[in-house]
């Protein structure tokens, strides 16, 4: 099984080199293609049947009101929605052509591959240090302490918090303002290896200034990953994004470049969202 | 319907925009009495709670404090070759040797009928008596020597040097004679009684001689019975508050059960004595009396407590630090032994604490699987007969000699003082784990 057959991460491949583009999708190719996902909280219904494909390499925003499903659908991509009892999935999501929800894919290695980063910054209250190497020490990625030291130094680095924090590493995580918490958190996320990063209003807790620093991170990162944030600013989704999606009731209402979803969208509710008429 | 919110508002507004100053002064004075009125409950309240705590403590102060102090006598006994058989060197009346010797070096005379020094022998302790032969027998040629021994003085006669039996009272109603006073006051300006803290009190074992009787052995026996219940309790009663709050599925069966254990929590600690009884010694033919059965029934009634405060604690753990961790592909049982239960932990331990020191005071259950006997020595092993503090107070109580009533203060302050420190550590553990993060 291609899950399997690919490694984990190789901790030095891709930092500062090109990937193997074998190990790589083009940006023409879907990263993520979902199939009439279903999702029932309970008795409720949350998701009526989502169509979307998601390319790699590039920013997808979801955007729409509180309460349209949109953050329940980002958590089918790593599915954290197992770690809710009463949530049920139905419906097909293929990361690179395989199904995530299939029996063998242990949401283990899946969320190894798909990182996700949540509104709030929840760095563990651990030193800086241990938080970067929590996951690569979980996974076996590095094999000596020089190792571990060059994940931890890249993985800063290129969540651009590396200047701010080398010289107190091991300094409590939480004692960091709440901008340089969340790059932290990705920094964690980055330094397992993932292929996906999800981000769920990663800047709705934060200032404009530590929002400007993010927005200006997730563009250097879709260099190199794929990336699905959910906001609630739609100027925000215009600024870092190339494709939008916006979500309303549990459904899918509209997807295309957000170029033309915010000059020119084709759904009545995708204007009336976007020009403020309600949400 | 925003309409009918509208319309509602403004009828509600209109009439309180009129006079809304004299409206709100009208019932400001009624408001302010209420807010006083109900301060001043909360403070009578806490004044009640402490004046009873105080008397509480004020009691037992009262009458515990002079056990920690005791008179001890001290004398040269000369080991008398005529008096001793050295191939019998058990059979010899040394209690009557050495009272002779006393009386003589204070100048009383022996009467014909020997009734004087059966009198003063009773001031004296048999305790001299018992390490002069237990010297001699550890030295046999110590026969025909001079021997320095200490021992505590008679409880009788360290009541009335601590003043608690007066001359006032007429001589037939106490229990020592305007002569054995004389001689004591003379025993005490001669120097061979000195008064001094009691340390017997902590290294002697109880004794049916409340001058000899001491805690010893009620604290080992109370340690060995804590450790066999933290050592079961503590790691029963965290798993399985991990795994109902972390793991279990949330159906009708978990409900069930924890509604079970909260009841236990409720359950009065005598019917836990009686299933060790019938458990714990008819059935599984664990020793009687001992630290073991104690434990384990104890254990048993600690345990809705400890499950009851872990899981408090790791519901109180906010979520976020478990999607933290299964966001970078931590797995279940790593996110909670690697982030969740040590941030759990202070509270796991302020509760696993608190529940051990309410075990350590619990007399109810023991009394029913047998822990209620006089036990003389240190217990051996945790399957050995012993005493526990409380159990111990219990039977000093019980006791008919006027020493033993000051000697069950002085172990009720052992006890709470013991309470103390183990809540204190609770809290200290606590502040201690809590600003590590």
């Amino acid at each position: 099984m291609k899950l399997y057959t690919r490694p984990l991460y190789a901790p030095d491949t891709s930092i500062g080199k090109p990937r193997d583009p074998s190990m790589t999708t083009t940006a023409t190719t879907p990263k993520f293609v979902a199939r009439d996902v279903k999702v029932h909280y309970g008795d409720k219904q949350a998701l009526h049947g989502i169509d979307i494909d998601i390319l790699d390499k590039s920013v997808t925003a979801f955007i729409g009101p509180s309460g349209c499903g949109k953050s329940t659908f980002l958590r089918c991509l790593n599915r954290m929605n197992d770690t809710i009892p009463s949530a049920r999935v139905d419906g097909t999501i293929l990361l690179d052509g395989e199904d995530l929800n299939d029996r063998k894919v242990d949401p283990v290695v899946l969320r190894a591959r798909v990182g996700m980063v949540f509104q709030k910054p929840n760095p563990f209250p651990k030193t800086i240090y241990e938080n970067v190497a929590y996951g690569p020490k979980i996974h076996g990625l590095a094999t000596s302490k020089e190792e571990m030291d060059h994940i931890v130094e890249s993985s800063l680095k290129k969540a651009s918090l590396w200047n701010e924090v080398s010289d107190r590493l091991h300094q409590q995580g939480t004692g960091l303002s709440g901008g340089q918490q969340q790059r932290l958190v990705i920094a964690r996320a980055i330094a397992v290896g993932p292929e996906v990063i999800l981000m769920d209003e990663p800047c709705s807790a934060l200032d404009p200034i530590a929002t400007a620093k993010i927005e200006e991170l997730i563009d250097e990162l879709r260099q190199q990953f794929c990336i699905v944030i959910v906001t609630h600013s739609m100027a925000q989704a215009a600024r870092v994004s190339q494709k939008t999606a916006f979500f309303h009731l549990g459904n899918l209402v509209e997807v295309g470049n957000t170029e033309d979803i915010f000059t020119n969208p084709k759904d009545q509710r995708t204007q009336d969202y976007i020009t403020g008429r309600f949400g | 319907m925003t309409d009918t919110v509208q319309s509602s508002l403004a009828e509600t507004r209109a009439p309180a925009k009129v006079d809304l100053k004299t409206a709100v002064a009208k019932r400001l004075k009624a408001r302010h009495a209420a807010e006083m009125r109900f301060r001043a409950y909360g403070v009578l309240a806490i004044c009640v709670a402490v004046l009873f705590l105080g008397i509480l403590l004020e009691r037992i102060v009262h009458q515990g404090y002079t056990a920690f102090v005791t008179h001890s006598i001290t004398t040269e006994v000369y080991l008398d070759p005529n008096r001793i058989d050295p191939t019998d060197i058990m059979g010899a009346n040394y209690d009557q040797m050495i009272t002779e010797q006393v009386m003589a070096k204070m100048g009383v005379a022996e009467d014909e009928y020997g009734t004087t020094s059966g009198e003063y022998k009773e001031i004296l302790s048999p305790d001299l008596g018992f390490k002069a032969l237990e010297a001699l027998r550890d030295d046999p040629k110590l026969l025909g020597k001079k021997i320095s021994l200490t021992s505590p003085i008679a409880a009788n006669a360290d009541l009335y040097y601590k003043g608690e039996i007066s001359r006032d009272i007429v001589e037939a109603d106490r229990n020592v004679s305007d002569q054995q006073m004389v001689w004591m006051d003379d025993l005490k300006t001669k120097g061979l009684v000195k008064g001094h803290f009691n340390t017997y009190l902590f290294t002697n074992t109880d004794s049916t001689q409340p001058e000899l009787a001491g805690l010893l052995g009620a604290i080992m026996g109370s340690a060995m019975m804590l450790l066999v219940t933290a050592a079961l309790a503590i790691p029963i009663g965290v798993g399985a508050a991990l795994f109902l709050e972390e793991f279990a599925p949330k159906n009708r069966w978990t409900a069930l059960i924890e509604v079970n254990i909260n009841n236990l929590a409720a359950v009065p600690s005598i019917v836990y004595g009686l299933l060790g009884l019938a458990v714990f010694i008819n059935w599984l033919g664990m020793p009687r009396s001992s630290p073991l059965v104690g434990g384990v029934v104890l254990a048993l009634m600690a345990l809705p407590t400890v499950i009851i405060a872990t899981r408090s604690s790791l519901r109180a753990v906010p979520p976020s630090i478990r999607e933290a961790a299964l966001g970078i592909g931590a797995s279940k049982t790593q996110a909670v032994f690697h982030h969740v239960l040590p941030l759990a932990m202070p509270g796991i331990m302020t509760g696993t604490i608190i529940s051990l020191a309410h075990a350590l005071g619990e007399t109810a259950p023991l009394l029913m699987i047998g822990m209620i006997s006089f036990v003389p020595g240190l217990p051996e092993s945790v399957t050995s007969a012993a005493s526990v503090l409380p159990v111990q107070i219990f039977i000093w109580e019980n006791a008919s000699e006027r020493a033993f009533h000051e000697r069950t203060a002085a172990a009720i302050i052992v006890l709470l003082v013991f309470m103390i420190v183990m809540n204190l550590a609770a809290i200290l553990l606590r502040r201690r784990f809590e600003r590590r993060w």
